[in-house]
């Protein structure tokens, strides 16, 4: 199976993407509810 | 959010995986390059079994000691794993097509870990659900417990079934049946991923803390 390289490098971007997709839904989940605390800026 | 000392290691142990796995880790004979799925792969299955295992634990104390902060910590740990195992039920088959010919069969292992996957997106789903808050506590503990259920009948499934999937060559009684070279990759990706899940359940935590915060006197939905 010497020509199978493609699904190497496919496999790790699909998880590096899955993994920052999560970190980013997750960082404008967190932005969206600080946004909504009482008397808060940050 | 800041990125914390945590999140920056995570983040560092992560990209030194990479290059490890990736530039200075040998090619395996039979398999070829596609073997190196095996450095995401495998920690990812680990990480999702320990954040499910967290998950039980964390709703079994709930329905003891009903105290918030477990609903959170069971809550935070479902979300995360379901992220893992999402990397668990893409790379495989990635890996799967070049080395079995085929990008999925229904095998033991490998429809378990679907179920897995579909009980705790079921769980994050029943969650957005419902508007009580001890209501939403106390179900999601239940199936938050019953769902990690599956953990050892997965891990067993290769010995118990006959399957494609491999047994495992790490977590078994004898020792681990790699070179060297690859099973320090290997260990280093645990401890990546590992600490990655650390940092995305500190920050899923914060987030749910600061969610309620937000919200104190209304019922939320755990979106």
């Amino acid at each position: 199976m010497p020509h199978n390289e493609s699904y190497y490098y496919t496999a790790y971007v699909v998880a590096t993407v899955i993994y920052v997709a999560y970190a980013a839904g997750l960082l404008f989940r967190w932005n969206r509810v600080k946004a909504r605390l009482p008397g808060k800026d940050e | 959010m800041k990125p914390t000392p945590l999140t920056i290691a995570a983040l560092a142990a992560v990209v030194v995986t990479y290059i490890r796995a990736i530039f200075f880790t040998p090619i395996e004979a039979v398999q070829g390059p596609v073997q190196k799925i095996f450095y995401i792969h495998a920690p990812a299955a680990w990480v999702a079994f320990m954040a499910f295992g967290l998950v039980a634990l964390a709703s079994a104390l709930y329905l003891w000691l009903r105290e918030d902060r477990l609903d959170r910590i069971a809550e935070s740990s479902a979300e995360v794993g379901v992220v893992f195992t999402t990397v668990v039920l893409t790379t495989g088959p990635l890996w799967g097509k070049p080395v079995w010919g085929a990008y999925w069969t229904w095998d033991a292992r490998l429809t378990l870990t679907l179920f897995l996957w579909f009980i705790y997106v079921a769980y994050l789903v029943m969650r957005g659900a419902l508007d009580d808050r001890a209501m939403r506590a106390r179900y999601s503990a239940v199936l938050g417990i019953l769902g990690a259920l599956l953990i050892p009948f997965i891990h067993l499934s290769v010995y118990l079934f006959r399957t494609l999937h491999p047994r495992p060559i790490v977590m078994k009684p004898s020792a681990p049946s790699l070179p060297s070279e690859m099973l320090t990759t290997l260990l280093l990706a645990f401890g990546a991923f590992t600490l990655l899940y650390i940092a995305l359940l500190r920050a899923r935590y914060r987030y749910a803390v600061t969610r309620d915060g937000a919200n104190p006197a209304e019922e939320h939905r755990a979106s």
